[in-house]
């Protein structure tokens, strides 16, 4: 018995919100990782160095190449019986399979969770992160999800846990994959990067943004945008870090010309450190902003761009 | 950016809790108007209200409405918000089914054209116009004239707009100098200047029908003489279609104070075609039963005004830290909200729009009533309470409007009468209300000199019977006791002043001219403390349950009016009991 | 094509929610209540479908207390032609909802289910999932797009970096994202049509599901506050601060 964590991956690399996951798991016994894939041995030893990590399952076929919900529920739930827990990261790839997992074994799911108290309680965030809410559950089996910036990631240690290979099972065929189009973009992914640099109305209209992106490659960090700076069309939807748009935690965010509305802070209050840039010195944004700095930010920018140099 | 919520639950107690809004279903036509219904038609108005319509009252204020070349261009985002607007259904609530609208109770117009004023006042106007022209229409004119104009009117394609006044003549029309000529056809050929023309010309509408007070060649002098007719800027064809253009020009737009989103025209009609409306020179009959409806709606724009305000400085008071509240010490910055003054300041907002918007629910309601119920008497009782009641709505509404929206600034202070938080808006926009439709000076007149007087002193009688009704139900309630003694001295108060008013006016007019207002104010005073009144008694008894809290707040709200507002009626009546001697005693070579 | 459609009645987006005292969960009494956006979304995808020719049924269901009567409504006055409440008065968790849900379409048998991805209450964004893997069918989530071809779904997913496509035979559940459409504004006659249109009342019983909740709340709290920092001069001192005391470049 133990936990199972299935491991989400793209194109032979181990996307990072497993390794938090990892570290959720390790709170509540042994951990197994699921490898599910095309030719995902690679990944399959990465996993295997983490630390925490007592057991890799790789599953190898074409049926998984893609990380359908379909074909892998039933694989996860085949390989389940020998689990207490079962954990994936809350991505869209962990949201979209879990809930389908829990319903074949017949227990609930846990979405998000951000704590592990005990074994069968867990704490989530209910109404866009305004409530947290302490679950126990009184099933046998556990299925959640993780929310991957409320855990620390697994270190790559020197751990070489056993790899296993499991048999993969008939695909059910319910569904078939067509392409993917990724946002082509050189700077880190906003839910996983370290640096994250949000524009918000105050920065006035598209062309003004190139401030915030300037600002954000000197750092090697992402772009994101208040849900304002989008309904104004300065960028497009996926920049939105909110309640409607992404949760970011990094260690730094910087917003830049954002009041802080309810519904952003919800996106952005975990941040380890936050930086607000704003001219109104009573924007709420200061009252969650471990450094503020009251100015024009058409004034400050550009010399703090010049400062990083 | 302002916010607004649909006050639906406090709509639909006013209506159905402290008014019997379902008794309205008896009426034909009405059946299908439950309390759900009505609940789902609120939120869905206000919903788009809130959400189309309220982010553009500030652009529209900076841009206004541009002139050029004789036509006017309304603030971006106006013509496609107008067209979903329509499309929603929402122009056509209580126009008759016959022709495309939709049936439903004048008194669901008035809360809709409530939330509707409150999200962006100057766009309410246009819809508002229609309405207006609509209700002339109504009134008098031929059937082929109908069916001409009030489908497109319905649909909201076409709008209206009232020609009344003109450079030399406001308040006074019997100056009115347009004149209208007989032709052939048997139709007329309208000349004249017509100014401060609401929605006059704009660019939301194919065609724009025009109701316009002219005199015939025939016609006998002053007020008497003065004919109505229907003026469309394009003339339509045989079917209905667009035609020609008519001779309509529009000379410019006025830039004011406020509601800059909203066209005031200048239209100058040079042999213009025009058909007559009703009867030849009885214009003014027609033109007073729309002017009801208009006023009526007038104070409705008021109460709006001061909900929008209410919230906004409520939202505010409670977010923005500023100061401590007495004897804290060094705890840091406590909201507004914590703040006696700041509190007086909403409670007097909140006291006074929840009260307009219980008394408007009552005339409203009391509308459908003289309007669609089958017995004759019940039509007539219901009229005349109407008729005594319109112009306290107009005026004290609409004052009310201001001071609601003045205090809103107050409470925002310095971010108040910035542009930015839109609170100096809600002031200018406000503003107007108190001046057109007839001026509050003149709905006050029209309180004491006409109403007052009509039929034998037969109207004010339709207000204070419920009222002694509901205090001598309530004589054993020791509970009610702090709501129905303070209510019971207003009335009294209320009676003796219409009898000095009366009594001294017999012997000298001016004396009404200069009671005429505080007496305005008094009425409407007491008219808030009867619905305050009747509020807390069905406050005190729901005090369990899941809405306790809604409840309460009815009782502490009605407690807060008889104590801290209601004493204003006391200056009032004494200010009439003094009289007007020492304003007409002033010497005139001393101004 | 039949197209089944589910809503839920959740505290309104607008409302600032406070947490009780006593830990007990959320404040809800005498809050809006509304239709779950996400739902909402849900609701116009499938009176598009009906619009365009493509599906010739519509069919809503919700579950909950009576006032989910007012949200199918509603979606009844958005165009949907039929609803059903399934009425408890019990908390339903996602999982016994899909197993309603499930029962309800053995029973209606339609060839499309489409819900919100979430709602935006308890956010666990489940239940479209867990009813397709009851009724053993495909499933298309965070879909931004929907296209219906001859016994075939194509699906654009909103996932994490970009867009995926996916093909999906009939039947099949899709959940809605926010990009899927935008969801029109109610037109008062069609309020007033829908109040002529059927509604059917059931419950848990009648559908032969248990909805014991599998989930105990034990505490619903308030997280933790965020205080304020200090307020530097100018970019300089901004610049040493992260440099030096944050550590963070």
């Amino acid at each position: 018995m133990g936990v199972l964590i299935i491991a989400e991956h793209h194109n032979g690399q181990l996307a990072g919100a497993t390794r938090n996951t990892v570290s959720a798991g390790v709170q509540l016994g042994e951990v197994s990782v699921l490898v599910a894939g095309e030719g995902c041995r690679g990944v399959a030893d990465e996993v295997a160095a983490l630390e925490g990590v007592t057991r890799v399952l790789l599953c190898d076929a074409g049926a998984y190449a893609e990380g359908l919900a379909e074909p892998l529920a039933d694989l996860i739930v085949a390989i389940a019986k020998d689990h207490t827990h079962l954990l994936a990261p809350a991505t869209t790839f962990g949201k979209n399979l879990m809930p389908r997992v829990a319903a074949l074994l017949d227990v609930a799911q846990l979405s998000e969770v951000i704590e592990v108290v005990d074994a069968d309680t867990f704490k989530r965030p209910i109404y866009a992160g305004n409530a947290i809410a302490t679950v126990r559950s009184r099933d046998t089996r556990k299925v959640l999800t993780v929310r991957a910036t409320a855990f620390e990631a697994a270190v790559a240690g020197s751990g070489t846990a056993p790899v296993e290979v499991v048999e993969a099972i008939a695909d059910p065929g319910l569904s078939r994959f067509v392409s993917r189009a990724l946002t082509e973009s050189d700077r880190p992914e906003l839910t996983a990067a370290r640096v994250v640099i949000s524009g918000g109305r105050g920065v006035g209209s598209k062309e003004n943004f190139t401030l915030v992106e300037q600002l954000a490659d000197k750092l090697n960090g992402a772009v994101g945008a208040s849900r304002a700076a989008v309904d104004a069309g300065f960028v497009p939807n996926d920049y939105q870090v909110g309640q409607t748009g992404k949760i970011v935690a990094p260690e730094l965010y910087v917003a830049v010309g954002i009041s802080g509305a309810i519904q952003h802070l919800a996106g952005m209050k975990d941040s380890k450190v936050i930086v607000a840039i704003n001219k109104d010195e009573d924007a709420p944004i200061f009252e969650v902003a471990d450094y503020g700095l009251v100015a024009d930010l058409f004034e400050v920018m550009p010399i703090l761009i010049a400062s990083l140099e | 950016m302002p916010i607004y919520h649909a006050p639906v639950r406090d709509m639909l107690f006013a209506y159905y809790e402290l008014n019997p809004g379902d008794s309205l279903r008896s009426l034909p036509g009405f059946e299908e108007l439950d309390r759900e219904t009505l609940g789902s038609i609120l939120e869905e108005a206000g919903r788009f209200f809130s959400e189309r319509l309220l982010p553009l009252n500030r652009g529209g204020d900076e841009q206004g409405c541009q002139w050029s070349e004789g036509r006017v261009t309304t603030p971006e985002g106006f013509k496609e918000a107008y067209r979903d607007f329509i499309e929603a259904g929402w122009n056509s609530i209580a126009f008759d089914p016959e022709y495309g609208g939709q049936g439903l109770p004048k008194s669901l117009n008035v809360l809709v054209d409530e939330m509707l004023c409150a999200c962006n006042l100057s766009f309410s106007l246009y819809p508002g116009l229609t309405h207006g022209a609509w209700t002339a229409l109504e009134e008098d004119a031929d059937p082929d004239l109908k069916a001409r104009f009030f489908p497109k009117m319905a649909e909201g394609i076409w709008s209206g707009s009232m020609c009344l006044t003109e450079p030399h003549c406001g308040s006074d029309l019997g100056l009115l100098r347009t004149r209208a000529e007989p032709q052939q056809d048997g139709s007329y050929r309208i000349s004249g200047t017509k100014i401060f023309i609401t929605a006059g010309e704009h660019d939301l509408t194919e065609n724009i029908v025009h109701l316009v007070l002219a005199r015939l060649p025939d016609a006998p002098t002053g007020i008497k003489g003065i004919s109505l007719f229907v003026v469309p800027k394009i003339l339509p064809s045989a079917e209905g279609e667009l035609g020609e253009p008519n001779w309509i020009g529009c000379g410019s737009i006025e830039h004011k104070m406020g509601i800059k989103a909203s066209a005031t025209c200048v239209l100058n009609f040079d042999g213009a075609t025009g058909w007559l409306v009703g009867e030849p020179h009885k214009g003014m009959r027609t033109m007073f039963k729309m002017m009801n409806t208009e006023r009526l709606a007038t104070g409705i724009q008021g109460l709006g005004i001061a909900e929008a305000a209410y919230q906004n400085a409520v939202a505010y008071a409670q977010e923005r830290l500023q100061g401590r509240s007495p004897g804290a010490g060094d705890k840091p910055a406590e909201p507004l909200i914590v703040h006696p003054d700041v509190r007086r300041m909403l409670l007097t907002m909140r006291a006074l729009t929840q009260g307009c918007r219980a008394l408007a629910v009552w005339v409203a309601q009391q509308l459908d009533v003289a309007t669609y119920a089958s017995d004759p008497l019940q039509r007539q009782q219901a009229g005349e309470l109407v008729a005594l009641l319109t112009p306290v709505v107009k005026a004290f509404f609409t004052d009310t409007g201001f001071e609601v929206a003045n205090l809103g600034v107050q409470v925002f202070g310095g971010h108040g009468y910035i542009r930015e938080q839109g609170m100096e808006q809600l002031v200018r926009d406000a503003r107007i209300g108190q001046i057109y439709e007839g001026t509050n000076g003149i709905q006050a007149m029209d309180l004491v000199g006409r109403k007052l007087p009509m039929a034998q002193g037969r109207l004010i009688e339709r207000f204070l019977v419920p009222l002694r009704e509901f205090l001598k139900a309530q004589q054993d309630e020791r509970a009610m006791d702090e709501f129905t003694g303070p209510l019971s001295a207003a009335a009294t108060m209320l009676e003796q002043a219409a009898e000095t008013l009366l009594g001294r006016g017999a012997a000298n007019p001016l004396e009404t001219g200069a009671g005429a207002v505080d007496f305005l104010q008094l009425f409407g005073l007491t008219a808030l403390a009867f619905q305050w009144a009747r509020m807390a008694q069905i406050g005190l008894n729901q005090r369990e349950g899941d809405e306790a809290l809604f409840y309460a707040a009815k009782v502490n709200t009605a407690r807060f009016f008889m104590r801290r507002i209601l004493p204003r009626s006391e200056a009032h009546f004494r200010a009439i009991n003094a009289g007007g001697d020492c304003m007409m005693d002033f010497d005139d070579r001393a101004w | 094509m039949k197209v089944l459609v589910c809503v839920k009645r959740v505290v309104d987006a607008n409302v600032k929610i406070s947490v009780k005292a006593d830990g007990s969960g959320v404040e809800r009494a005498n809050l809006k209540m509304a239709m779950n956006p996400f739902d909402e979304i849900a609701v116009e995808e499938a009176v598009r479908l009906q619009e365009s020719g493509k599906a010739d049924e519509t069919l809503v269901v919700s579950l909950g207390d009576k006032g989910c009567q007012e949200t199918l409504r509603t979606a009844l006055a958005m165009g949907i032609d039929r609803a059903i409440l399934v009425e408890s008065d019990t908390e339903l968790q996602p999982l016994a909802v899909a197993k309603m849900l499930a029962a309800v379409v053995r029973r209606e048998q339609p060839d499309l289910v489409i819900l919100g991805k979430q709602a935006i209450d308890d956010d666990n964004n489940q239940t479209g999932q867990m009813l397709a893997a009851l009724l053993g069918w495909g499933q298309g989530t965070f879909a931004s797009q929907v296209t219906l071809s001859k016994n075939q779904l194509e699906v654009i997913r909103e996932i994490d970096g970009g867009l995926e496509t996916l093909a999906l035979p009939l039947p099949a559940v899709v959940t809605a994202d926010l990009r899927l459409n935008e969801p029109r504004y109610v037109k008062l006659p069609n309020i007033m049509k829908a109040k002529k249109k059927r509604l059917d009342v059931t419950c848990p019983d009648a559908l032969g599901v248990d909805i014991q909740p599998r989930l105990e709340i034990l505490k619903v709290e308030e997280p933790p506050v965020r205080s304020g920092g200090v307020k530097v001069a100018d970019v300089a001192e901004l610049v040493d601060k992260l440099r030096n005391e944050a550590r963070v470049i």
